[in-house]
């Protein structure tokens, strides 16, 4: 039990403290088993002091193990570190891993599948789902299996500057809804000549992707199959067209900045009041709630077609080549770290949603929701439009198709039919060995 | 006319080079977010708040001690092996020299980072995968010192050498105590540049290390950089850059003569 | 055994002696490297199916347009930092070859930068290049170039990332690469300057720059940090050098074919493009002044 969050009176504490530390005496006689757990941060802010002290907080309370938590950099780094440590033979007994890559580590066999320890505590794996959030399923389960344990959340939402509302005449009370609302509340904030922008985003690798298949949904788009990792939509009319939204914003329109940002420079130039309006990580917004010195806040991310938010975020996974004792470690911990309160706890710290729904029924976490009505408008969001997180055979690969044509659209005049074709065919040149031995492997 | 025309646009080359480092000083010391985060100059409100910061984001003392200690290591192995075989190449003549000197001839530009994707399975198949001496071990020999140490043992006039062999010196004997000391001025200059080169190497540390507690300090920054702690916050990334580069700035402005002996020394001038 | 062979066989094995400890790790990190990126080059292995042998790597890596493209880059990039930084060197050696105060002080001035490693660079030159808030549209603003994003725009990405490396490189090859004899002799004397520079300067710079070039060639290959930690090969491609691929297929699509193909085609490209300067390095090693 998380015992920050509760109040004990002095006396209490003192024996409880007595009584731990007896404990932990006797049972330091026994070796603890040490694991190590990877974890990225992916985001602005400073998670990785508040994961040492979850984990610190964890090792207190289960004397039997001993957690190092390892911060190894973006998700797409945390990726390759523990591909090479289970290559080396040294994998780590937890990791969290970015959600869209669990499709890899099953199709790899590099990451075992927790139905197992789920049904040794007496559950089953549609029973042990049932307690997140619905979208969350789509990637931590492959046909059934669950293979990842959703720790953190998040799904694109927009930004707006309140004052900068003001100033142009619009209502902060009434962000925009529909894509023509956006552009025409970035039209009264933009003044290209005074390098002032309606609509900005970041667009570097994994941030391009993410975004782009946002508003591929957003205007009605599949995107890629969430089913089958063989195959990707990127010529379907919706994702045409959503990139030809994004060729005018900068082209046409004239709202959005040519070039790529990446997070900082996005969130510089939000903080500086150069843009209006930004896409970013509901994941980011502690960062921003922390550093944003004007009035700000947030909406659903404006449709075309239909509301969607793709997740993003990290599952927690055992990665293969770990002996039962570490597993059985690793699965305590993962329990844990997914348990309602730490869940609620650090879903407030960081700004990511709980995933476990449970978590929204404690006291604490609506507390929080009512004095933060960001954060409800994020949950309400995933709960009603949450999608899939783009995942497929080399899903890094095969995401970079489109984001380099993306990333060419932002800077030079090509036309949205050209770029999406040039992704596709990228795109399939690099799926099809896993077709050829799935789909195309027809019987003989 | 000319040469003072040179020397104006060579001085405002200078000051235009020392942009950057001017920044990085400055920023570091004005703790929050200013709004001209840009300036030059250092304005109050002046604090060591971003070094705070920093030091509490990474895990400086870790890096700063892996980082020594990769240095030390190499450099203690490569000046055994530089010496010894800068003394074959130097005074020894035998059949196959010429291939031997083409093998080492041609390290010079086939460098460990050049082959980055072998040389980790060799690190991996070794065991030596995410372990310090994995980051060492590529490095061991080094043409480089090998052919410096070869120009300062030829520069020594031989009466030393016969002396010693005289009274019975052994080869060992006669590198270790007769030459080396002769050729000191090259072992120091050979010591400035491996350790400048090794405490600033970024990519092959990178791969072969995963556990933070053996980053060094060029992955910790980058990984400080990159990632999320400094996010957007220009202060503490320039006092971490201050942190990281310090030592070296430090060292080669107290052994500034030094310093540039060498570099100018090991241009291995022909 | 008569101790006059006993004492020939100790003489003989003497040079080996003394250079194996370096001739293992040469082979250990040098030359088996080496031979496993061309077996490996040749070892054709696609998803889910029996390794053979052939020459399906290279085929692959050469439609593959990301390799075209980072070659082609790669291509770029050594141009864009040698032609530069050996042109400043040179200008920075000659402008400030007098020794009083305030010379030595410019020349430490640029030289500072290579004592930090590439990474910090790259952190520094985030903030000079950020659109807006960073140095250069800060202090260029009044001058028109208000929110250039030179490090998200592909056609000015790839100069972005040439300036760090030229900012970083042109200290040591103005200490390594110009010779003090040719700083001796230099003497501007009017018109005659010219003829001067083409008949005696010139031909004192070619034995080092024999020297200098393949070390830059070589940097230029290998000096990929700030692609690693900044601009990841991106935006769309433009910074992506060979280096950088191998990486990318060797960490991020776990491709090692590719890997090894690519790293043994940057490997040939570097030897011969070095093949003419190793003459003039041999014989640089071989004399002394």
């Amino acid at each position: 039990m998380p015992t920050t969050e509760f109040h004990m009176t002095r006396r209490a504490a003192l024996g409880a403290a007595i009584v731990a530390s007896a404990a932990g005496l006797a049972v330091r006689a026994r070796a603890a088993t040490e694991i190590e757990m990877f974890f990225p941060v992916p985001v602005q802010g400073k998670l990785a002091t508040e994961m040492q002290r979850l984990v610190g907080l964890f090792n207190t309370q289960h004397p039997d193990i001993k957690v190092t938590p390892v911060y190894t950099g973006s998700y797409d780094d945390t990726n390759f570190k523990t591909r090479a440590a289970i290559q080396a033979g040294r994998p780590p007994a937890a990791a969290i891993m970015s959600a869209n890559f669990i499709r890899e580590y099953v199709i790899d066999s590099a990451a075992i599948a927790l139905d197992e320890l789920i049904a040794k505590d007496g559950g089953t794996p549609q029973g042990f789902m049932a307690e997140f959030w619905p979208a969350l399923a789509l990637n931590a389960t492959d046909h059934g299996r669950v293979y990842g344990v959703p720790f953190q959340n998040s799904t694109p939402l927009l930004f707006y500057n309140v004052q900068a509302f003001k100033d142009a005449g619009l209502d902060p009370d009434k962000p925009p809804v529909t894509w023509q609302d956006w552009v025409d509340a970035a039209r009264k904030l933009s003044k290209p000549g005074a390098d002032k922008w309606g609509i900005a985003w970041p667009n570097s690798y994994d941030y391009c992707g993410w975004l782009a298949s946002t508003l591929a949904m957003a205007n009605g788009g599949q995107y890629y199959d969430t089913a089958y990792g063989g195959q990707v939509y990127y010529t379907e009319p919706a994702t045409v067209a959503a990139l030809r939204f994004i060729h005018d914003l900068v082209h046409t329109h004239k709202v959005m900045p040519p070039g790529v940002l990446d997070p900082n420079g996005t969130t510089a130039a939000f903080f500086s009041g150069r843009v209006g309006m930004i896409l970013l990580s509901t994941g980011a917004l502690g960062f921003i709630r922390d550093n944003m010195k004007q009035p700000f806040r947030v909406a659903f991310v404006p449709k075309n077609v239909v509301n969607a938010a793709p997740v993003g975020g990290g599952s927690l996974i055992i990665p293969a080549g770990n002996s039962p004792e570490r597993q059985a470690a690793a699965w305590t911990l993962i329990k844990w770290l997914t348990s309602p309160e730490i869940a609620g706890q650090w879903s407030r710290f960081t700004g990511y949603f709980a995933p476990n729904r449970a978590a929204y029924d404690l006291p604490e976490m609506k507390q929080y929701m009512a004095a933060n009505p960001n954060a409800g408008v994020a949950l309400e969001q995933l709960n009603r439009y949450g999608r899939g997180w783009f995942a497929t055979y080399k899903t890094v690969p095969v995401r970079k198709a489109m984001e380099d044509q993306v990333q060419a659209i932002l800077n030079t005049d090509i036309s949205a039919d050209a770029a999406a074709a040039r992704a596709q065919s990228d795109a399939d040149a690099l799926l099809r060995p896993y077709l050829e031995q799935t789909a195309l492997k027809l019987p003989v | 006319m000319l040469p003072l025309l040179g020397l104006v646009a060579a001085a405002a080359a200078a000051l235009v080079w020392a942009v950057p480092f001017a920044w990085m000083v400055t920023a570091s010391l004005r703790p929050g977010v200013p709004a001209d985060v840009a300036a030059l100059w250092p304005a109050p409100p002046l604090g060591f708040g971003n070094y705070l910061d920093a030091w509490q984001s990474g895990d400086f003392p870790t890096w700063y001690l892996n980082t020594v200690l990769v240095c030390g290591g190499i450099l203690a192995v490569q000046l055994v092996t530089v010496t010894m075989a800068g003394y074959a190449f130097a005074r020894l003549r035998f059949p196959g020299r010429d291939v031997v000197f083409v093998l080492f001839l041609l390290q010079l530009l086939l460098v460990p980072t050049l082959l980055i994707a072998p040389n980790l399975t060799t690190i991996v198949a070794l065991g030596l995968y995410d372990r310090l001496p994995g980051i060492m071990a590529p490095y061991f020999a080094s043409a480089f010192g090998a052919f410096l140490m070869r120009q300062a043992f030829r520069a020594i006039p031989r009466d030393f050498e016969e002396a010693a062999m005289l009274d019975g010196a052994g080869v060992f004997a006669l590198i270790r105590h007769v030459l080396v000391p002769l050729a000191r001025p090259s072992l120091i200059a050979f010591a400035i540049v491996s350790v400048t080169f090794h405490w600033n190497e970024f990519l092959w540390p990178l791969m072969a290390v995963s556990s933070p507690s053996r980053q060094v300090l060029t992955v910790g920054l980058a990984s400080f950089a990159s990632g999320s702690e400094a996010g957007g916050e220009w202060g503490v990334l320039a006092a971490g850059t201050v942190l990281v580069g310090g030592p070296l700035l430090l060292a080669f402005l107290v052994f500034q003569r030094r310093f540039v002996s060498s570099f100018v020394f090991t241009g291995l001038k022909g | 055994m008569p101790r006059q062979r006993a004492g020939t066989l100790r003489i003989r094995a003497r040079p080996w002696l003394l250079l194996a400890p370096s001739l293992v790790f040469l082979l250990a990190f040098t030359y088996w490297p080496l031979v496993q990126v061309l077996e490996g080059s040749f070892r054709d292995q696609a998803f889910g199916s029996v390794a053979s042998w052939g020459i399906g790597n290279y085929t692959r890596l050469l439609a593959d347009p990301h390799f075209g493209r980072a070659a082609w880059n790669n291509v770029l990039y050594a141009a864009g930092t040698i032609v530069p930084s050996v042109l400043l060197a040179l200008g920075f050696a000659l402008a400030l070859r007098e020794t009083t105060l305030f010379t030595m002080a410019a020349r430490t001035l640029v030289v500072l930068p290579l004592l930090i490693p590439l990474v910090a660079a790259a952190a520094l030159f985030t903030f000079v290049f950020l659109p807006g808030e960073g140095l250069l549209d800060w202090y260029l603003g009044p001058f028109g170039l208000r929110a250039v994003n030179w490090l998200g725009s592909p056609s000015l990405a790839l100069g972005a990332v040439c300036a760090i490396t030229v900012w970083k490189n042109t200290g040591s090859y103005m200490l390594a690469g110009v010779p003090q004899e040719l700083l001796d002799a230099a003497r501007i004397d009017g018109a005659r300057a010219v003829a001067r520079f083409r008949h005696v300067t010139l031909p004192m710079l070619g034995p080092t720059f024999g020297f200098v070039l393949p070390i830059a060639l070589v940097n230029a290959l290998v000096q990929v940090d700030q692609v690693v930690t900044v601009t990841q090969g991106g935006p769309s491609d433009s910074t992506n050098l060979l280096l950088y691929y191998i990486y990318q297929q060797a960490e991020q699509n776990h491709d090692a074919g590719l890997a090894a193909a690519a790293t043994v085609i940057g490997v040939a490209a570097l030897l011969v493009l070095t093949m003419a300067s190793l003459r003039t390095m041999e014989r640089g090693i071989h004399y002394e002044s």
